[in-house]
């Protein structure tokens, strides 16, 4: 497998030095052709604080064009729908998989108040969402509105922590407020404005310090300075330490209960191919380690244009390759006491689904064991059947949360859902 | 091929603009990447208060109130969430739309999109040279790759043929402007951008009286 892996870098790599060759013959024989093209170059400051609309499509190859991603539904799926899909989500046995909560237009991240309140980010909904259980009914509110891409949360002391690109925000006592909620409080706000890749997922550790991933606001690139890192910001102080840098754009980590060490889901670059490089799953054993963008992907491949003279060798490998355009985001490790007892310390991905691939692969959940250095991983679906075609979802899951009876809950943007996943003997 | 690596990578126009396309008719291909559709009685009843100003069948008589009949349901829908969002902005439209349920917007959308489009232009006394030139500025920037050959549209894609001419020249000043984002990928104010002002009264000149 892994022998297999390197020749296919191989190959791609002769590919492109073929590529690269005949790009010098190109450019100085077709002075007439660059008459009315755009441009994507993404070195600018200017291209970073307004990007074309299209700034994703960077970069692009020809083998991949045509790829953009999908739109998604207008309104969030009505029940009787969601319960028509569910029949199709394929679980290991035992397992069971419901509806928790509907109406919720492009939920993104999920975090538990003290008294059992469900907080919920949203993508451009600019939403935040409070699933409450009153008199045993569940009851969904919009508690916040306006933000831009508020897609990260968090919960401490009573107080509701929201992300919004640039802004820590704080809510005192949130869940007494759901109606009114207070005036936030700045907590921390030395971010960068760049929306393309600004949008945030928050980690809280024992000591109540926040992880948090600041993306480059491209494709692939030389990022500005203050991104492609990880930081952890002391929620109390507001000090920030660096954890991380060399990372593209990754919405999803969490603290292995084993060691107190962070890891994080991390979404490739695109435009190379259907096939590479691969997303990642990465683990933080030391303060500051490089994770290899731009330089180098999935651990072995050196980036086409951006590695410039960097051998992969001087970066931090991935604990483990998780597939070409799968976009792993939320992530948890299992250690609540519902599921069997081999799924403890296990990790659970919300594989968001691909645009820049002609088939789709990803929307579901993976399951990956592991130890707790990031020896002998091993990965297998948990979770599938969003995908109902070549191009086109039925669901795409973003995230991943435990309920207090071990039961798992997950979040779907393009449904506008909250699902929950329970096992029974 | 090759010159996808060059360090300035360039992207043209046209092939921007083939990508979206494909994107597009992907989109109008596979139904089942969108909800069900909405209940037409429903949305029937629900859009008595439209009528008003959109005309009793969604042809409107009002000037700078678009035709909305047999325009696509989920171009109508997004347009309703965006207005209930304050994303598009308009008096009117955002104070109706706050209103709306996921519901109305879902019935409000099969309806209006299964009434029968307008039969005649809007414009009385075309001005041929107006639409030819219009007719060469919409082939030029490929604008049928979306809105297809008869401007019928398709998926996010609206319906242009025969709708009001200063509505459709307001639509792509907004565009243009930057007022009203566009769906997704943005892909007006993509398509819209560089157009002068004479090119959209052009424009919208020939769509309003596309056969
Ligand atoms: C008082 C007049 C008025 C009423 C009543 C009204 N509209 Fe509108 N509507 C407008 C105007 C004006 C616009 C164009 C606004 C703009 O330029 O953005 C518009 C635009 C729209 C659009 C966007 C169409 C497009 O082609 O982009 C939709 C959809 C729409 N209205 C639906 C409705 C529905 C559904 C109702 C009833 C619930 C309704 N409208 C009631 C005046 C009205
Ligand atoms: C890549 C696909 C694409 C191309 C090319 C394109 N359009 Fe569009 N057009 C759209 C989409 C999608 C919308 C709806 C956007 C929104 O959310 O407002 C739209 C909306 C419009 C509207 C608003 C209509 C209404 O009822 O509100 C007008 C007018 C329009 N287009 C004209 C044009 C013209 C003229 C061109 C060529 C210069 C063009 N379009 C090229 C995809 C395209």
């Amino acid at each position: 497998m892994h022998i297999r892996k390197t020749l296919i870098s191989w190959g791609f790599r002769a590919t492109l030095l073929g590529a690269l060759a005949g790009t010098a013959m190109l450019t100085t024989t077709a002075p007439a052709a660059a008459q009315g093209l755009k441009s994507y170059d993404s070195s600018k400051p200017s291209f970073w604080k307004n990007p074309p609309p299209d700034w994703f499509l960077g970069d692009e190859t020809q083998a991949q064009k045509g790829l953009a991603p999908p739109v998604g539904p207008a309104t969030p799926t009505p029940l009787a729908e969601l319960e028509t899909n569910l029949k199709n989500i394929k679980l290991p046995a035992g397992f069971k998989i419901e509806v928790y909560a509907s109406g919720l237009p492009e939920a993104r991240q999920m975090a538990w108040g003290a008294n059992g309140t469900l907080f919920v980010g949203s993508f451009g909904a600019t939403n935040v969402y409070a699933v409450t259980n009153a008199n045993g009914k569940r009851e969904v509110k919009t508690i916040l509105k306006g933000l831009t891409m508020p897609t990260g949360l968090a919960f401490r002391n009573g107080a509701l922590y929201v992300i919004a690109i640039d802004k820590l925000l704080r809510y005192d006592n949130a869940e007494a407020n759901l109606d009114h909620m207070p005036k936030p409080v700045v907590v921390y706000d030395d971010m960068p404005s760049y929306v393309a890749h600004g949008w945030k997922y928050l980690v809280t550790d024992k000591d109540g310090a926040m992880y948090i991933p600041f993306g480059p606001p491209f494709n692939v690139g030389i990022p500005p300075t203050s991104v492609s890192q990880i930081r952890r910001v002391h929620s109390d102080t507001g000090l920030a330490e660096l954890v991380a840098v060399g990372v593209r754009n990754s919405v999803g980590g969490d603290i292995d209960p084993r060691s107190g060490d962070y890891w994080f889901t991390e979404n490739a670059r695109d435009w190379i191919s259907d096939d590479l490089p691969s997303d990642k799953l990465n683990h933080i054993s030391r303060l500051g380690q490089h994770f290899g963008y731009p330089y180098c992907h999935q651990g072995d491949l050196p980036d086409p244009k951006f590695a410039m003279g960097h051998s992969c060798s001087e970066f931090t490998p991935p604990v483990v390759n998780l597939g070409a355009h799968v976009a792993p985001l939320g992530m948890k490790f299992y250690n609540g006491a519902m599921f069997p007892a081999e799924y403890k310390n296990n990790i659970f991905v919300a594989f968001h689904g691909s645009w820049n691939r002609h088939q789709y692969q990803g929307a579901r959940i993976e399951r990956i064991v592991v130890d707790a250095d990031g020896k002998n991983p091993h990965q297998e679906i948990f979770a599938q059947g969003w995908l109902t075609g070549k191009q086109d979802y039925s669901g795409r899951p973003d995230d991943i949360l435990l309920a207090a009876d071990g039961s798992m809950l997950v979040s779907d943007d393009w449904a506008g859902a909250i699902y929950r996943i329970s096992y029974a003997k | 091929m090759t010159r996808r690596y060059d360090p300035l990578t360039l992207i043209s126009f046209r092939d921007f603009i083939r990508c979206l396309a494909v994107l597009f008719a992907a989109l109008s291909l596979t139904p089942t990447a969108w909800a069900a559709a909405g209940d037409v009685e429903a949305g029937r009843a629900r859009a008595q208060t439209c009528m008003v100003c959109h005309g009793a069948q969604g042809i409107s008589q009002m000037s700078g109130v678009p035709h909305l009949a047999g325009n696509g349901d989920q171009f109508l829908q997004w347009q309703l969430v965006f207005y209930r969002s304050g994303r598009r902005q308009n008096p009117v439209m955002n104070a109706l739309a706050t209103n709306l349920t996921d519901a109305d917007i879902r019935n409000l959308g099969a309806y209006f999109a299964s009434l029968p489009p307008p039969g005649t232009s809007p414009v009385a006394n075309p001005d041929a040279g107006l639409v030819a030139q219009g007719q060469a500025i919409t082939t030029q920037r490929n604008c049928a790759v979306c809105h297809t050959d008869t401007f019928v549209g398709a998926a996010a894609a609206p319906r242009l043929a025969r709708q009001r001419p200063e509505y459709l020249a307001k639509a792509l000043s907004d565009y243009r402007s930057g007022t009203r984002p566009s769906l997704g990928l943005a892909a007006m104010t993509e398509a819209s951008a560089g157009l002068g002002d004479a090119d959209i009264l052009a424009v919208a000149q020939f769509l309003a009286t596309v056969p």
